[in-house]
């Protein structure tokens, strides 16, 4: 299919066919009833607009080819491309290529800098690394190592959203990588508190694996990931004093929702969960610290192990509306009624928690393609990246902008969720600051900084560079240090920035400036290129003519609702004023700039971060 | 077919007028803004009350804390029963300074155990109800008119709850130096032009919303930058200066905002493991952020005009768990600091025996809305009980200058 939309003749065709039943749709008013009824359209309703709808919210959208592809398929065989994509390969999609940061020393890292110097001085030896046996700064190679495990595992994990990134540009099955995208957002671990990207990289597979499975089989293989284990301190939980973190957020943000259990339910769910934890990357369950006696939970009685747990939890009525109501706001409205959650809770709880049937409802219902839930979204950071460069025609995310920059700038970083309930996701999504960062993510890749700096490899901490240069002069690291703080320029001496060398076995700003430098000899780049779209010709290949078309062209292609007449004409005018006529062809020679300047304000529009 | 509603044209000439920040005039309607300034400072997670002002008098709480109390020589002791955190250096100084109250056993009925809800609890100022708006912005809706641009202020990378309000859209950013529209010379006047576009708001919310929001971004991105490009670091404010350098800043421009809202962010404070060395390391921050700020507002003589509140959603366990650390309790100490404060401890300080629940959580002896009432009543000298809705006990904690 890839290789039709790659056929420049036929797409020439596509677009004149597309922009006809677009014009033509533009004016058809949907039935009013259709908001609420989650009865599915038929064929007859079925048209490019809805197709478009349709990859916008089950994908991340996609060129007007891609849409057409989609619309020609007819309604059942779209739904079909886009859920039950099990014969889809994906075979071809590229692994992560690790940067092998990793030995096993670096096993059972301590929970902080003094743990492991403390477990050092104790045993004589941390992180695989010997204590030395005499002189100065003992303890600095083993400090320095934990400073570079911080570093290497946070620039690895950057290098992991990366290539999921692209991943979600690339990947046959949009679906499949926005249901993983979800699933991140629901079950939010964080790599602060995670701090090894091989764990976070397995959760990644194992939501993939899940993405649009059975919900049980899901929260069981993420409770047993390393990673979740880790997040939600379960490994510490154990017989006799439990550890209630991972009991608490598997009722309130992963299954029921606050309000339908009570504290001393979580108190007997963490007994059950005592004893699990894992052996680096394996889930093991310990017997000795298994609590083995009987337990209550929402009012159920008996030895109940972790699994048992869940499955009491997915018993209860809540847990079917409490995950479809995520699901309808992320996929359809934010703005809910009860009743359909209702209804959508129900065709859960037939399936058995299997997710594809409820997503293939949803996606078919009237209610989807009413004309308040079109257009009604509003995109993540991430979904509004992906979405612009597939729109783009893009196969693979540009190195300039930095994608984790870009996305961080608007309040989105992958696997730096803020808090275990994730991203709050729709206004929240928005501040003043933010919708102005949108406008310059447009602009970042349309003229890319040439005086670009990757932050994460090259330090902007103005107290690690004044300490590189001093070291690198031949300064001592006492001397160094001090030289970091501002010398005696500052007024008064903050104690976090006076403790920074006050153990003379180590010195921890040496240590995270060493740490640093190691970790960026052994992490591999990312590739810095820029994005290469001949805008030019594809406004010429639409078969506009005139600035009237070009900006029409680019409006219909990036925007789902459309801006109001003055402002495209403003849009227009601007154009005219840029080029001395409103003659695209005769200003295709110096078109290029101008119509850059042109996709950058559409961009900027607020309708651009509705999907 | 589309109605034109309404164009304006927001922002003229931005690009001359950078480093000359023209001054503002506001018309006030309400003779309620006193010039003072509130800054709230949230400790997000849950900060362990227990360990950062830690009751060494008392041997309860060692029999609670066997492994995690912390020992009586490590403390910076400030009187013969309480005990700073070590790392709280600089809270420390400016308590002696006189110039941090210490309000103990802050809390709420039915305490709620999860960070979100009692959290949306302090944020609203209503538990267990479902309050919409926040009560800075409850306070921004009573002390201002919607005219008055900019009154609140929240540094962060999204919009606290506590500010949101029914009039004001207050401006939330985390990096000034980036809060611009960048874009050529050509382009300025297009991108600052807003074009409503009201005849699908009905059916279409997100789109009034977003067209809300770029409006005050317009109103507010060249105030904040500039002031941000004007201010230089003079004092240290440590490893993370928690926003607050901004917020200076922003007071040394003497912007209209009265109400500045950040966060120690994404439940730092969770330490439900290993807690004490984070626990610390953590506080130390805070602290030396915090005094910072106040050395800051020292330096430009407006050390007098702003109070700070120190705010979490809940203390933790009284008990320690088994994995040295604690779980989600419920009462702890609220800080409310400045010039204009007298130092000191104020509210009742909690029971470790007597005054614990079946769950071993801190009864609290202090509800947290008397704190926010202190600052309302006694420091922005409005009436408390409009937007709290009802009268709170207040406590007299700035009677040096107010």
């Amino acid at each position: 299919m890839k290789l039709i939309w790659l056929n420049i003749r036929k797409i020439k065709l596509f677009i004149f066919v597309f922009l006809f039943l677009f014009s033509f749709n533009i004016s058809a008013k949907e039935n009013p009833n259709w908001y609420g009824n989650i009865e599915p359209i038929t064929s007859q309703d079925w048209d490019i607009n809805k197709a478009k709808h349709l990859l916008e919210r089950a994908g991340f959208g996609g060129t007007p080819e891609e849409i057409k592809f989609l619309y020609n398929l007819g309604l059942s065989k779209a739904i079909e491309h886009l859920v039950y994509y099990e014969n889809i390969s994906v075979s071809e999609m590229p692994k992560f290529n690790e940067s092998d940061i990793h030995d096993p020393g670096l096993i059972n890292f301590p929970p902080s800098r003094p743990a492991t110097t403390k477990l050092a001085k104790e045993t004589g030896e941390a992180l695989g690394i010997k204590v030395k046996e005499s002189g100065n700064r003992k303890l600095q190679p083993i400090v320095n190592k934990f400073f570079f495990w911080l570093r290497a595992s946070r620039l690895e994990t950057k290098r992991v959203a990366y290539w999921w990134a692209d991943r979600m540009i690339s990947s046959p099955r949009p679906l499949e990588e926005k249901m993983t995208l979800f699933w991140h957002n629901h079950f939010a671990n964080n790599e602060t508190k995670v701090r090894d990207y091989r764990k976070l990289l397995l959760q990644n597979e194992t939501f993939r694996i899940h993405a649009t499975g059975n919900f049980r089989d899901l929260i069981i293989a993420t409770a047993k990931d390393p990673a979740m284990l880790y997040f939600l301190d379960a490994g510490q939980n154990i017989k006799g004093s439990p550890n209630e973190n991972f009991a608490r957020e598997i009722m309130e943000l992963f299954t029921l929702g606050v309000g339908n259990y009570e504290e001393k339910d979580i108190r007997e769910a963490a007994r059950a969960f005592t004893g699990w934890n894992t052996n680096d990357l394996e889930f093991v369950v310990n017997k000795d610290l298994h609590d083995n006696e009987s337990k209550t939970i929402l009012n159920k009685t008996g030895n109940f192990s972790g699994e048992d747990v869940i499955d009491i939890l997915l018993s209860q009525e809540a847990a079917s509306k409490f995950i479809v109501k995520k699901l309808y706001k992320e996929f359809v409205n934010e703005n809910i009624n009860d009743d359909i959650i209702s209804d959508y809770a129900h065709v859960l709880e037939q399936n058995n928690f299997e997710l594809k049937p409820l997503l293939a409802a949803i996606f078919s219902s009237k209610d989807f393609y009413s004309e308040q839930n079109r257009g009604s979204h509003i995109k993540s950071p991430v979904e509004l990246v992906i979405s612009t460069y597939k729109k783009l025609g893009l196969n693979n995310t540009p190195g300039v902008p930095d994608f984790n920059q870009s996305t961080t700038a608007m309040g989105q970083t992958l696997f730096w969720p803020p808090t275990v309930a994730g991203w709050a996701g729709g206004r929240s999504w928005i501040t003043p600051a933010l919708l102005m960062e949108r406008g310059n993510f447009a602009r970042s890749f349309l003229y890319p900084d040439i005086d670009f700096i990757d932050k994460d490899f090259y330090s902007p901490d103005p107290k690690i560079i004044v300490m590189h240069k001093a070291i690198r002069e031949g300064a001592d690291i006492t001397t160094a240090t001090k030289s970091s703080n501002g010398g005696d320029s500052m007024m008064m001496m903050s104690e976090a920035n006076m403790m920074a060398d006050r153990d003379e076995d180590f010195n921890t700003r040496y240590g995270s400036y060493r740490g640093w430098q190691m970790a960026v000899s052994k992490v591999k780049p990312i590739i810095r290129d820029t994005i290469n779209i001949n805008f030019t010709k594809m406004v010429l290949d639409s078969g506009a003519k005139n600035t009237s078309e070009a900006v029409d062209y680019l409006i219909n292609r990036f925007l789902t609702v459309k801006i109001n007449s003055e402002k495209r004409m403003m849009i227009i005018s601007f154009l005219n004023n840029n080029l001395g006529t409103n003659n695209i062809i005769e200003a295709k020679t110096y078109l290029e700039d101008p119509l850059k300047m042109v996709l950058h304000l559409i961009m900027s529009q607020p309708e651009y971060q509705l999907g | 077919m589309k109605n034109i509603k309404r164009r304006t044209f927001l922002k003229t000439a931005s690009a001359a007028s950078i480093g000359a920040l023209t001054p503002i005039k506001y018309s006030l309607s309400n003779e309620s803004i006193n010039g003072k300034i509130l800054v709230v400072l949230e400790l997000s997670g849950g900060n362990d009350g227990l360990n950062t002002i830690v009751p060494y008098g008392d041997d309860n709480y060692y029999k609670h804390r066997p492994k995690i109390g912390l020992k009586e020589n490590k403390l910076l002791k400030i009187d013969d029963y309480f005990g700073f955190n070590p790392g709280i250096v600089g809270l420390e100084a400016l308590y002696k300074e006189g110039k941090m109250a210490i309000i103990h056993g802050c809390g709420y009925d039915n305490p709620s155990f999860s960070h979100f809800t009692s959290m949306a609890y302090m944020h609203t100022a209503a538990p267990n109800s479902g309050e919409e708006y926040g009560w800075i912005g409850r306070l921004a809706d009573h002390m201002a008119p919607s005219t008055y641009k900019n009154f609140i202020v929240n540094v962060d990378k999204t919009q606290s709850l506590a500010v949101k309000s029914k009039m004001h859209v207050p401006i939330v950013f985390d990096h000034p130096e980036r809060y611009q529209r960048e874009g050529f010379y050509v382009q300025k006047n297009v991108l600052n032009t807003l074009v409503n576009s009201n005849n699908d708001y009905d059916i279409n919310s997100s789109r009034e919303f977003l067209n809300e929001i770029a409006n005050s971004a317009n109103q507010s991105s060249n105030l904040i930058s500039e002031a941000w490009a004007k201010y230089t670091r003079k004092v240290d404010y440590g490893i993370d200066a928690v926003d607050l350098d901004k917020i200076a800043a922003l007071i040394e421009a003497d912007l209209p905002t009265r109400l500045y809202y950040t966060a120690f962010r994404d439940n730092a404070f969770d330490t439900h493991v290993h807690q004490n060395n984070l626990h610390t390391r953590l506080l130390t921050y805070a602290s030396d952020a915090i005094r910072g700020f106040i050395s800051d507002l020292e330096r430009m003589g407006r050390a007098d005009d702003v109070v700070v509140l120190v705010m979490t959603e809940f203390g933790r366990r009284v008990p320690e768990n088994t994995s040295l650390g604690t779980d989600h309790g419920s009462a702890g100490p609220m800080f409310v600091i400045g010039t204009s404060v007298k130092g000191g401890h104020y509210g009742e300080i909690p029971d470790l025996v007597n005054g614990l629940d079946d769950g071993d959580n801190l009864k609290y002896t202090t509800d947290f809305r008397s704190v926010y009432a202190t600052l309302i009543d006694n420091w922005l000298k409005v009436d408390s009980k409009n937007i709290l809705r009802k009268n709170f006990q207040t406590f007299d904690i700035f009677d040096r200058t107010v």
